[in-house]
């Protein structure tokens, strides 16, 4: 029972409490909104046939300010409390881009060794 | 052991019941090492596939713009986003303390993800039609590597979810069982963030 042990929030009380999830989930709602908003934008600019350069720099910018909207909001990563959390999302956000690097620099683009 | 006591009346109902024992505290911060280390797995996938992407051996090979449909990508891609915002409509009533609308969002959950495995298992079935088979080349089998890989965290994440509509079904919710809804969602909403950049950068900058 320890976990329990608070002591009953009066009605005024919880009601704050509620109006706070309420608003918090107006938040929620918002950023899914943006959401939706960047994937149509996306998909848009795509089916529009602008110039490849600028479609691929907006597309990865929209896709990573997405899954920070995710991260932050519906994860909960914004909340307090949430210090180790982000320390272990940008280690593994950190190796991500290192690897997409090396395997494309390496595999591919980069010229043979020794072709130089 | 956590808390067992069900129907927990709305004025001792935690703030965070997802937090409110040690367990639920440990369970959150290392499923987060666990997402961590996904998106190690995700990153050295996807990097597999952008390397050896449209890299084939002779142009006989079926290549990124003559498989890719946008408007099934685009339709796979709002099923799974608005699954995980009816993921945090479940999160939201459990912090209510409301079990039978938690259900509910959970189920609206799972159906919409069924929806979008449904039409991955259709395109990846239409792709072999067509000749991209897992074998045709590495830049087919990275495809489906990264798109499978997916699909099966997807596939584990419908389950689980379906096993926790069921195993509350009777017993509601404690700070024990609020800490494993709380677990499944988060895993729900990471399986969106690798969507995201699967249609971004698989789909979109496939075509252009």
């Amino acid at each position: 029972m320890a976990e329990l042990n608070q002591k009953p929030l009066t009605d005024v009380q919880l009601k704050q409490r509620k109006l706070e999830r309420k608003i918090e989930m107006r938040h929620h709602v918002t950023s899914f909104s943006l959401m939706i908003f960047l994937t149509f934008a996306a998909f848009a600019m795509v089916a529009l046939e602008l110039d490849p350069l600028i479609i691929t720099a907006a597309v990865i910018v929209m896709a990573l300010v997405q899954v920070i909207l995710q991260f932050y909001y519906f994860m909960h990563m914004k909340d307090k409390g949430h210090g180790f959390i982000r320390l272990f999302m940008l280690v593994g956000m950190y190796f991500a881009i290192a690897f997409v690097l090396c395997y494309v620099l390496i595999v591919w683009i980069g010229l043979p060794i020794g072709s130089v | 052991m956590a808390e067992m006591r069900y129907n927990v009346p709305d004025n001792q109902w935690p703030d965070h019941p997802e937090r409110a024992t040690l367990e639920g505290k440990n369970k959150q911060l290392g499923f987060w090492v666990f997402l961590g280390g996904e998106t190690v797995l995700f990153a050295s996938l996807f990097a597999t596939y952008l390397a050896l992407e449209n890299s084939v051996p002779s142009d006989d090979h079926l290549l990124t713009y003559d498989l890719f449909q946008l408007e099934l990508a685009f339709v796979m891609t709002m099923f799974l986003l608005t699954s995980s915002l009816t993921s945090v409509y479940a999160v939201y009533h459990m912090r209510n303390n409301n079990f039978a609308k938690m259900q509910i969002w959970l189920i609206v959950t799972v159906l919409l993800g069924a929806g979008f495995l449904a039409l991955e298992i259709y395109e990846f079935s239409h792709f072999v039609e067509l000749g991209h088979t897992f074998r045709s080349s590495a830049f087919a089998s990275a495809f489906y590597f990264l798109l499978g890989t997916h699909g099966f965290h997807v596939a584990v994440g419908l389950v689980w979810i379906t096993l926790l509509i069921l195993r509350n079904a009777r017993r509601g919710l404690s700070v024990y069982t609020a800490a494993k809804v709380n677990t499944a969602a988060l895993y729900w909403h990471f399986i969106d963030v690798v969507w995201v950049f699967i249609f971004s950068i698989v789909y979109l900058l496939g075509v252009i």
